[in-house]
């Protein structure tokens, strides 16, 4: 009973004029604080404990991802306060979709109303700046929920200082899968043949003639020169023909006079960059900070290529609904402290290396 | 910010029933928004006029110097509070360390194990190299933990342990780890130990069969244990090998890219790098995975003993608790 008692009282004094306004001045001047020292460009959320939040609090499992939603309201207001660039968040995963089916659909229903109220007020987030993109697996989504989507999207384009990355039907093995899907794509579509006053075929002919032993094979190439479009190369690019395919085996280049010659960009080129250039996060900040809530201490399909170098990983025992500035502020200080010491391990490092 | 009272009662109220029109949305989250950024040029040069006017920006200075007060307040009692924490973490570490101790006695480590409800199949490490100037004590050090670390896995019967180095040393003296192994499960389990096979990605691997013995007084054969040895060539380079690869087939029209399907770059990495390891093992203080193979730990376990510095049995115990509780639910 006294229990009862106390917990309202406490409910109460909270709630009461001077201690709100005190505990939002605390949260300003900490947030102001933190700025003050280095501050992660990209952090990515794992909004993970919804469920388990309701089921604790004995509240439905759809009531658990509403207060999930106001938690990730808080804790963009703190990123983007505080000067993070990109805020990457684990909306639903494609595994998700073998759950219950009224607990899919109420999902995709709070998603869609949010964002549709996001577009109704357009300005709200141009006050922060921030623009928001969708990643994942956009045939998954139901035709009305991408229509919103691609609404939001658009209305929020022209926000450049700071992103909202939203990774909705996603798992990141289907993403790296998909880099090397789009990367093969693009290095064997032909590239568009340069208009170069130069005909490669004329030059032959030049020499040829100069050398001019041999008229018979001079005409040979008259005959074969309005080719199709060539294409200049470096000697970085490979040449390998169409009529390859047929027979695989014989040397590409023994198919001469050019016809037919497709040229596609050596693959060796293709390195980490390029397909970190085709993965959806592509043009973001390298992931700093990966937070993930409710203690289970698994990636779990998120962001698996960008954070598996030197990002710094937390799993935090709370569960994402309560997830606060509370939680935060001591996972950024520590973020800062090792960043420090960092900074101090090179330092001498350095120093050595000068004498 | 937190909100007043009335406010988040109205939103969630609006949440279920949809009953706001938007300007009432708006209304109600007016006074939690911060200041419009100053849109056109007027109005960023009135912005700076009134800046100016605040006594040439005393306010703006005194906040900043305010706001650098207490950042160095929070990271002085931060720091305290680490320093207390990584020696609590320091004494529990030890006492674990003399309560949970292997003896080098495989029955102590089965005796340990066998009240733990299931085990790894494939256990992961990540091991780091020490620098110690240009000697050869680092790499001295990083065999011998290896070693350390293959034989409790060969005691516990967990059949595949991989280890992640992240400059590849230990691939380079395979033999040499290979030979250090093998002697360190003979410390363990007298002549007639579990047959040892120690390979690599992309190099011949070295096998030894279990040494001959008289077989074991109670019948039992320990079980045979692969080890591979990874490095960080072999998580985001493998990917952009394969991604090499695929392209030269479509390029000689051998391959469609609506082939490449996730079953598809699955099957070839663990062909011919791993299989997705149950249980990844950290001995460092935090969470880092310093480039390990991305692909393959989409669902494993992590596990690291806050502040621990260097590989001890308690640790790899304690990871082995910890993954006896987990639960796996696989998105539902």
């Amino acid at each position: 009973m006294s229990d009862l008692y106390l917990s309202r009282i406490r409910r109460w004094f909270l709630n009461s004029p001077p201690a709100e306004w005190a505990l939002c001045r605390l949260r300003e001047v900490l947030i102001g604080a933190l700025t003050q020292g280095p501050i992660p460009r990209h952090v990515a959320f794992e909004m993970d404990g919804n469920r388990r939040y309701a089921r604790s609090h004995k509240i439905e499992t759809i009531e658990g991802h509403h207060l999930g939603f106001e938690a990730l309201a808080r804790v963009l207001e703190i990123c983007y306060k505080c000067g993070v660039k990109v805020v990457t968040v684990y909306a639903f995963s494609i595994e998700n979709f073998n759950r219950p089916k009224y607990e899919v659909d109420g999902l995709m229903q709070l998603a869609k109303m949010k964002l549709e109220q996001l577009i109704q007020h357009g300005e709200l987030l141009e006050r922060y700046g921030a623009s928001v993109r969708v990643l994942g697996q956009r045939d998954l989504m139901s035709p009305d929920v991408l229509e919103v989507v691609d609404r939001a999207v658009a209305t929020t384009k022209h926000n450049k200082t700071a992103i909202l990355n939203i990774c909705f039907p996603y798992t990141s093995r289907e993403e790296i899968t998909t880099a090397i899907r789009s990367t093969v794509e693009e290095y064997s579509t032909t590239p568009r043949p340069h208009s170069t006053p130069f005909s490669q075929s004329r030059i032959t002919q030049k020499i040829l003639s100069k050398q001019g032993d041999n008229t018979e094979l001079l005409s040979s190439i008259r005959e074969s020169s309005p080719s199709p479009p060539e294409s200049r190369f470096d000697d970085a690019e490979s040449i390998s023909s169409s009529s390859a395919t047929l027979h695989p085996d014989s040397p590409p280049l023994k198919s001469g006079a050019g016809e037919n010659v497709t040229i596609y960009p050596n693959a060796e080129n293709i390195t980490a960059e390029t397909i970190d250039n085709h993965l959806y996060t592509a043009g973001c900040p390298p992931l700093d900070l990966f937070v993930r809530t409710s203690g289970v201490e698994r990636l779990s399909d998120f962001m698996l290529w960008q954070c598996h170098q030197d990002t710094h990983i937390f799993f935090l025992k709370c569960f994402w609904p309560e997830f606060d500035l509370w939680h935060f502020l001591p996972v950024l200080v520590e973020w800062q402290r090792r960043q420090k010491q960092r900074d101090q391990d090179e330092k001498p490092g350095r120093r050595v290396k000068q004498a | 910010m937190p909100f007043n009272t009335q406010d988040p009662k109205a939103y969630r109220r609006n949440d279920k029933f949809d009953t706001m029109t938007a300007e009432e949305r708006i209304k109600l989250l007016k006074p939690y928004l911060p200041s419009p950024p100053p849109r056109t040029s007027s109005q960023r040069a009135a912005a700076k006029a009134r800046e100016k006017k605040s006594l040439f920006g005393v306010r703006r200075f005194l906040r900043d110097e305010f706001h650098l007060l207490v950042f160095t307040i929070v990271h002085a009692f931060f720091s305290l509070y680490i320093r207390i924490r990584q020696a609590y973490h320091a004494v529990i570490n030890q006492v674990y360390s003399i309560y949970h101790y292997h003896h080098r006695t495989p029955e102590l480590i089965q005796r340990d194990v066998k009240a733990l409800r299931r085990l790894p199949k494939h256990l992961s490490v990540i091991l780091k190299l020490e620098d110690y100037g240009r000697g050869s004590a680092g790499l001295e050090r990083l065999v011998n933990e290896a070693a350390d670390i293959a034989a409790w896995c060969a005691s516990a019967g967990i059949p595949e342990l991989s280890i992640y180095e992240k400059t590849g040393i230990l691939k380079g003296y395979l033999p040499e780890t290979q030979r250090a192994i093998s002697q360190k499960l003979v410390t363990y389990f007298g002549p007639n130990g579990p047959a040892l096979s120690v390979h690599a990605p992309h190099i011949p691997s070295v096998e030894l069969p279990a040494l001959q013995g008289a077989g074991r007084s109670d019948g039992s054969e320990p079980k045979p244990i692969t080890v591979l040895l990874l490095s960080a060539e072999d998580g985001r380079d493998s990917i952009v090998d394969l991604t090499k690869t695929l392209t030269e087939m479509s390029q000689r029209s051998k391959l469609s890219s609506a082939d490449i399907s996730i079953e598809l770059v699955d099957a070839e990495l663990n062909e011919s790098i791993m299989g997705e390891p149950d249980l990844l093992m950290l001995f460092g203080p935090h969470v880092e995975l310093s480039g390990y193979p991305p692909w393959q730990i989409r669902l494993t376990e992590i596990f690291h003993v806050p502040d621990n510095q260097g590989v001890g049995y308690q640790v790899f115990y304690r990871g082995l608790c910890q993954f006896s509780h987990a639960q796996m639910r696989m998105g539902r």
